[in-house]
């Protein structure tokens, strides 16, 4: 490397050594020239700017937590986000991805033209003629197959718009229950978790529980990278106080355990045996809130060796039974701390420790935990076993006593889990039920038999369904189930057989546009008005605050297009200019009442979020507590209403083992998640050119033993080989993340690297969701 | 004795005095007042400043960040006012102990590794850093981006000529102005001449220049 001037520079090093010497001094004027676009020196400016933005709300386009931004818009572009300082969420401070979010509007490989396929090329049209296709195929569909061969896929990234008019489409007008979600693959087992021990979905608390608690432990959830903005509004709360600790109860070393006061280690799986271990300790030591219990608790069981669902066609309902406290004791008798340490490899004072975290009166506790719990094959299982903690100790539903379920995209709350767009959901209740039918009926002006009261396939099975034939058209909107479906493999082949029609509604390519018959161009985020839900039942609106690009078109409008030429102008009537606040206002009466009674529009419109349920102007912080809670009746100091018993139920639910552990011939168990730079499969941060830069590209973690056995140092290849398929991925060791001994861990967004090849489509019979935590896998140096 | 080794040493370290103006200032009065002979006659935290001084290496008084100017500050940043990429080579673990960033950047100071004053964040209470600030690991994109932000905020914007220039960016989780404005890290053109003068908003008022809020129209 030559220095001249401090301008002239000829790379001839190695990145090391550069970063090194640009930090030691001289180098760091020149930069710009060696980074190209990536450093605002770099970037060219708006035209004729003077500095002048005019900022806007919207929540974050990224995780659950929602966040407040502010996005600055000069002369028709977003040029800069902060935190929105009225927002409650966050108070003025994001993440990474949230100051960064608007980058990735920008990337050069927008899609802001329809594509169909012609000849096996995907060729440009005017959006008209591919949404008359669409139109066109799905009824050729319909006609020659029936109706429960056509399908929309969305996501908890569809705002609540968007998932509405698709289910009143689907569901409503062409009578399928083919309507499902990606949140099938990151919440379905809160949903199941909430509906067994509750009877009505959704956190009780709220983010201030944050501020309120002494003892927070972390299940199986990576928060510092995951939801950042939450984590470090804990450690700003122990910071504060004297009395605040922060249990990672985790399979592996992560920022979170580095953080934690204190960081154990599980066995993947056994989480279900230590959570009734605690619930053992906490009654043997009589931490037993009786008052509580007594007033606010039934006892249930439920079936047990409830298999796996990896065939095709797996059918599994749970029937519960009541039991009372003795039986509940004896099934807890074999879960003693030293039995249990032998299976989850906690030592026994280390479960006492965190029975007696539980246990202490004096202490508030809030429970967090997001995928770790819910990708889980007992998933619904372990939300309820938390929950027992909770409701044994009586810590639940006040400020600071919190179980709290996290979620991952920005509307998993506010469009998968209360619009319903699930195959069983509706917007209000299930369609199995015959008055929540008639409900949804009158408000979508449509006949009540139109509603089949049969759901139908549940993800896994509709993409198994789609590889099968039995459906053969789907429309995919705002997700890439082409690298975040479990034994990926077999889907892609699936989605590509000879007659299968696959529509795909996105804003970049991805590699499910890469099997799409038509591609349509979508407007993104904010260039397009609508609501998200966050993981604290909070409702936020945004705005459209810069044009989309092109053809592009919100994915509302693009249902609402192909929904009227089928000849629903009836069920959607509305015009361009004020759909959102029409549909808003449709949807809301569905959750008319003081359960779940939504702000209106304009109530929206003005702030920077509103938590349901809203009633009469009021906010609803903490749920089943008559002194937040509009809906508790009884009189007592807790209603939880949800249930008929009005009581929250502890459910004996026992440890089962994995789907598939590690065996002689493949010894290792296989992780999967994500870092903080990317979400999800990377399609936008991978555009954002800070974020990418930071992490550019897919590893495996290793423990250093398991690598120094395999002969393998950072940056080397292993192939990881399961079952299912295999992939070839550079190994980092003692990085950010560190596995025990005998598993790995890969993040999964890095198209280039589809783990997803690798892991097992088992899931969690009750809740359907499968488990991306847990598969076998053997390595080979590569 | 004590008096000359210390004065030939700050004839030495005269750019590295900016840093120390506080002390400067207290040194100048001191040669008047001969308050060196007793150092207990120095008022308030004289003492404690001027032995803290004397225990400083020499090096560490004449480093300066001169480099850190506002070019290489708009640098490491995608828009004016986001958070800054990490410049430095960090370890790969990276893994969030609160001290590993904040040992440096909570009150500057030199840093023999890097032979310069860190800059001091602005906001200490926030120690998750890498929620916002990220190395750097590579600089080829993913896709190429069409991102384009708007010109950095204009300094010495004084609404009459002679009055205090005002501030021209917002104070989110920059509340702490001497931070980035005074000590031998801060970036040499918005370094003040006053550092002592600890109450800034006394003088200087937000004037950040913002539109009005109002939503996208269709035409």
């Amino acid at each position: 490397m030559t220095i001249k001037g401090g301008k002239e520079v000829t790379i001839t090093i190695d990145r090391r050594r550069f970063i090194q010497s640009a930090a030691a001094g001289s180098a760091i004027a020149a930069a710009g020239a060696i980074f190209p676009g990536i450093s605002f020196a770099a970037w060219p400016k708006v035209v004729g700017n003077t500095g002048v933005v005019s900022w806007q709300k919207t929540p974050c386009r990224f995780c659950g937590t929602g966040c407040g931004l502010l996005v600055g818009v000069a002369d028709g572009r977003a040029v800069a986000v902060k935190g929105d300082p009225n927002c409650s969420v966050n108070k003025g401070l994001c993440c990474m991805k949230g100051y960064h979010s608007v980058q990735a509007l920008y990337g050069t490989d927008r899609i802001t033209t329809a594509k169909i396929r012609k000849n096996g090329e995907m060729v440009e049209v005017p959006i008209k003629e591919a949404l008359d296709l669409v139109a066109a195929k799905l009824t050729e569909t319909r006609d020659k197959h029936g109706k429960d061969s056509v399908a929309i896929y969305g996501s908890g990234q569809w705002t609540i718009p968007d998932g509405y008019v698709a289910s009143k489409l689907f569901k409503g007008c062409l009578s399928t229950n083919n309507v499902e979600a990606n949140a099938r693959l990151c919440m379905a087992s809160a949903v199941t978790g909430f509906m067994t021990t509750f009877g009505i979905d959704e956190p009780m608390g709220c983010y201030e529980d944050i501020d309120h608690a002494n003892v927070f432990i972390t299940w199986g959830n990576n928060m510092a990278e995951m939801h950042p903005v939450l984590f470090s509004r804990m450690l700003a709360n122990r910071k504060r106080r004297t009395n605040v600790k922060i249990i990672d109860f985790a399979t592996r070393l992560t920022r979170t355990s580095q953080a934690a006061d204190t960081s154990l280690l599980f066995r993947p799986q056994t989480d279900l045996a230590v959570a009734n271990a605690i619930c053992h300790e906490i009654i043997a030591n009589d931490w037993v809130n009786w008052n509580f219990v007594n007033e606010h608790v039934s006892f249930h069981k439920g079936k047990t060796n409830i298999g796996y669902g990896t065939e095709d066609h797996f059918a599994f309902t749970d029937q519960d039974e009541a039991i009372n406290f003795e039986e509940y004791k004896k099934f807890l008798a074999d879960y003693t701390p030293e039995r249990v340490e032998k299976i989850s490899g906690v030592p026994a004072k280390d479960i006492k420790y965190l029975a007696a975290l539980y246990g202490d009166p004096s202490l508030k506790v809030t429970s967090f935990w997001c995928m770790g719990m819910n990708q889980h094959t007992r998933g619904t299982w372990i939300n309820n076993l938390v929950y027992n903690i909770h409701l044994l100790v009586g810590k639940i539903s006040t400020p600071g006593n919190s179980p709290f379920s996290l979620t991952g995209q920005p509307s998993a709350c506010g469009t998968v889990r209360e619009v319903g767009t699930l195959t069983h959901g509706l917007p209000h209740g299930v369609v199995m039920n015959e008055h929540d039918r008639q409900m949804a009926a009158e408000i979508w002006e449509v006949p009540v038999e139109n509603i089949d009261p049969k759901p139908t396939y549940h993800t896994v099975e509709m993409f198994r369904a789609l590889d099968r034939g039995d459906i053969k058209f789907i429309w995919i909107q705002v997700t890439n189930p082409m690298v975040t479906m479990p034994n990926l493999k077999r889907y892609r082949e699936g989605a590509l057989k000879e007659d299968r029609f696959i529509v795909v509604s996105d804003v970049y390519p991805t590699p499910t546009t890469d099997v799409a018959d038509v591609i349509l161009p979508s407007a993104f985020w904010i260039e397009k008005e609508g609501m998200f839900g966050n993981s604290e039942r909070r409702t936020q609106h945004f705005a459209e605050i810069v044009k989309p690009p092109g053809e592009a078109m919100s994915d509302t409008w693009q249902i609402i297009e192909v929904a009227r030429r089928l000849g629903f102008e009836k069920q959607f009537p509305w015009s361009q200019d004020n759909y959102i606040e029409k549909i808003w206002e449709e949807y809301r009466r569905f959750h008319a009442g003081p359960k779940h009674e939504m702000a209106p529009y304009q109530v929206l419109r003005a702030r920077a979020g509103v938590q349901w349920p809203f009633v009469n102007g009021r906010e609803t912080r903490w749920r089943f507590n008559p002194e937040y809670d509009p809906a508790c009746t009884n009189g007592k100091s807790f209603d939880f209403y949800g249930k008929k018993d009005n009581r929250a139920w502890i459910w004996a639910r026992p440890y089962e083992p994995a789907a598939e552990s590690p065996d002689g011939e493949y010894p290792f168990w296989l992780n999967t998640g994500r870092v903080i730079e990317h979400w999800h499969t990377g399609s936008l941060t991978r555009r954002i050119p800070v974020l990418n830069n930071a992490v550019p590209s897919g590893y495996v973690e290793m423990h250093p033993e398991d690598a120094a056995e395999l002969g393998v140092v950072n940056g080397e290849k292993v192939k990881i080989i399961s079952r299912r398929g295999e992939i070839v991925i550079p190994v980092q060791i003692n990085g950010r993340g560190v596995p025990p001994r005998h598993m790995v861990f890969v993040a999964f967004f890095d198209e280039s690297y589809l783990i997803n090849e690798v892991t097992l489509d088992a899931f969690c019979p009750i809740s359907k969701q499968p488990d991306y935590k847990k598969c076998a896998v053997r390595l080979e140096k590569a | 004795m004590m008096e000359k080794k210390g004065s030939e040493k700050w004839a030495k370290a005269v750019p590295g005095l900016f840093a120390l103006s506080f002390l400067g200032l207290l040194l100048v009065a001191g040669r008047e007042a001969r308050a060196v002979d007793n150092l207990d006659n120095f008022d308030h935290q004289g003492k404690k400043l001027y032995m803290a001084g004397e225990a400083t290496p020499e090096i560490y008084l004449s480093a300066d960040a001169g480099d850190r100017n506002l070019a290489s500050f708009y640098e490491l940043r995608q828009y004016p006012g986001s958070p800054p990429r990490i410049p430095h080579p960090v370890d790969q673990a990276f893994s969030g102990k609160e001290t590993d960033c904040l040992s440096c950047h909570a009150k500057g100071g030199y840093s023999p590794e890097f032979g310069k004053f860190a800059p001091v964040t602005p906001h200490p209470e926030n120690s998750l850093c890498y929620q916002c600030h990220v190395p750097l690991k590579e600089e080829k994109p993913f896709v190429a981006s069409d991102w384009q932000s708007i010109d950095p905020p204009r300094l010495g914007l004084s609404f009459l000529s002679s009055s205090p220039p005002t501030i021209p960016h917002s104070l989110q989780l920059r509340e702490n102005c001497i931070a980035c404005h005074t000590g031998p890290g801060a970036v040499a053109e918005i370094r003040v001449a006053h550092a002592s003068r600890g109450n800034c908003r006394q003088c200087h008022v937000p004037v950040v220049q913002t539109d009005e809020l109002r939503e996208f129209q269709r035409n």
